[in-house]
């Protein structure tokens, strides 16, 4: 990550991708495409009660873990397309980082890409608590490693 | 003489906003929360102006005033739904009021043998109470089936569900599937078994006359809410009889006759059951509200709200992949139409619905083990109320055609 930018270099496209969209009905959609492209989905049979992030109108579970090279790696699955299409661009943010980045990182990019300020703060909340988990998963894999 | 629905609305200074998108509000989360009317919002807003103070505590002319206007809001609303003042309970609302009944009254009641019968088609305010009850007193909790061909009760379970129940709660209309439960038959058939009656008419209330001492039931829960009233407020209706047989839930100030350091005595009456400061705007605000809605016939407003249920619901069953939980078509539904789509998740599809300015609820509607006999997780739910046209109808069925053409 750049100095002031908080997410990585690699998400501009994406930002930059929404910031494009004429509408919220616009965003929506590409929103729904990018839940098809998570690059590490996790799919519905790997999905518990222990992976289950709580706090969502829908179903959504994440699992964290690390690579051979130390590299953070987020796979995630949701069962409403705009949660999932959310977490994909998370993933896209977060796999290959440091651990002890995605501890640190905030969500801002969501606000940069216009989807939060579509979204009222108890439905943003969804997203937000999936963040959180992954920031808290992110600092629990730096104490292992 | 028919509704005006033109002047109707134009009691509700919400209705004519406009979203942060520019689209014009469309609310169709009525079942949540109703909108107030202006007399509502002046009536509070009078009180806090003119007179607020507190009530039953001083004798200094606001003090007066607002004990006077708490009172004779008590005497409009008991009045309203058919009964008298010393057999209501303010509540903080409908949740508070089954929670009275199950520590005010069941607690000094009922114990191990005893049994408790609810329905699967309960929100969760009338189930959760009963289930800690039955871990702390050892009643016994039995459920009554729906049929999920019809959405209705299964009153034969019912009837053998019955046999040896001290108490059972019904909803009076489900929250979800906008089904009116046959509320005189049940509490008839649980009276002649000996048992008390408790009538969830949180749904109820804001659709039809609710009268108390001819349904016979021993308790009625009420949310000022959900019937142009504010939030925050509600009440418990208690049969005379009953309230002899409850004790204190809530204790401190107000509730007491004298307080020693060695032990305290009671009020008696529904003044052992209003402990701390009452909800005085609250309350002058719901008194508002009966007395707005007092100038309507309540068969016409639920035959109003009934044709633009029934409208959108058969309407809605002509979109492809559109199921719907409920019969709003009947004639005694209430006016909610539960409904998923086979492909948009009901979360996708409220967002993309509120994008259009069209308010509808998404979730378990705090009603999960209805949701389980129905075999799904959620609903979307849209809610009609007095003040809903059916142009906004029409409207909402031309954009949902549009989000499930443009996203399923």
């Amino acid at each position: 990550m750049q100095e002031g930018r908080r997410w990585p270099v690699h998400l501009d496209s994406v930002v930059e991708e929404f910031k494009g969209c004429f509408d919220a009905m616009e965003r929506y959609e590409l929103l729904f495409e990018y839940s098809k492209r998570h690059p590490t989905p996790l799919p519905v049979e790997e999905w518990t009660d222990a992976n289950q992030v709580h706090g969502c109108q829908s179903r959504a579970h994440v699992i964290c873990l690390v690579d051979e090279e130390g590299g953070f790696i987020l796979r995630g699955g949701a069962d409403a397309q705009i949660v999932q299409g959310l977490m994909a661009v998370t993933a896209m943010a977060v796999n290959g980082m440091k651990p002890a980045e995605v501890a640190e990182m905030e969500p801002e990019y969501a606000d940069a890409m216009g989807i939060r300020s579509s979204l009222t703060p108890s439905r943003a909340n969804g997203f937000l608590n999936m963040f959180k988990r992954v920031r808290e998963e992110a600092a629990l894999l730096c104490e292992v490693l | 003489m028919a509704l005006d629905i033109e002047a109707i609305r134009a009691d509700f200074p919400i209705l004519g906003r406009t979203l942060p998108n520019g689209k014009k509000l469309v609310y169709f989360d009525n079942a949540a929360t109703s909108q107030k009317p202006q007399c509502v919002i002046d009536a509070m807003s009078h009180y806090y102006e003119e007179y607020n103070s507190n009530a039953h505590r001083a004798n200094h002319t606001l003090a007066e005033e607002a004990t006077t206007a708490l009172e004779s809001a008590r005497e409009r609303i008991s009045s309203y739904f058919g009964t008298s003042p010393d057999q209501m309970i303010y509540t903080s609302g409908a949740t508070e009021a089954i929670n009275l009944v199950a520590y005010g009254w069941a607690r000094e009641n009922l114990g191990e043998g005893d049994v408790v019968v609810l329905t699967e088609m309960e929100h969760h305010a009338d189930i959760v109470p009963w289930q800690q009850l039955s871990i702390d007193n050892g009643v016994e909790v039995r459920y009554v089936p729906i049929d999920t061909d019809s959405f209705t009760l299964d009153m034969e379970a019912f009837e053998v569900a019955l046999e040896g129940a001290s108490l059972v709660c019904v909803v009076h209309i489900s929250n979800v599937l906008g089904v009116r439960n046959p509320i005189e038959d049940i509490v008839e058939m649980s009276h002649s078994v000996g048992s008390r009656v408790l009538i969830d008419c949180a749904q109820g209330a804001p659709h039809e006359t609710i009268d108390f001492d001819s349904l016979g039931a021993d308790f009625v829960a009420i949310s000022a809410h959900k019937m142009a009233g504010p939030t925050g407020i509600g009440c418990i209706l208690v049969k005379r009889d009953a309230m002899s047989e409850m004790g204190p839930f809530m204790t401190g100030g107000s509730m007491i006759k004298r307080v020693t350091t060695k032990g305290s005595t009671f009020q008696e009456g529904h003044a052992m059951f209003e402990t701390g400061t009452p909800r005085i705007a609250e309350a002058i605000g719901w008194g508002a509200a009966v007395e707005w809605l007092d100038q309507f016939d309540m068969t016409e407003v639920h035959e109003h709200i009934n044709d633009i249920a029934s409208w959108t619901a058969k309407r809605m069953r002509e979109i492809p992949g559109i199921s719907i939980y409920g019969e709003p078509e009947r004639e005694d539904s209430s006016g909610a139409v539960s409904f998923l789509h086979e492909s948009i998740q009901s979360q996708d599809l409220a967002l993309l619905l509120d994008e259009g300015g069209f308010a509808v609820r998404t979730g378990h509607h705090c009603a999960q083990p209805l949701m389980d006999a129905l075999g799904v997780p959620s609903t979307n739910r849209a809610s009609f109320w007095i003040y809903n046209t059916m142009a906004e109808a029409e409207a909402f069925i031309e954009y949902l055609l549009y989000v499930v053409e443009r996203f399923s």
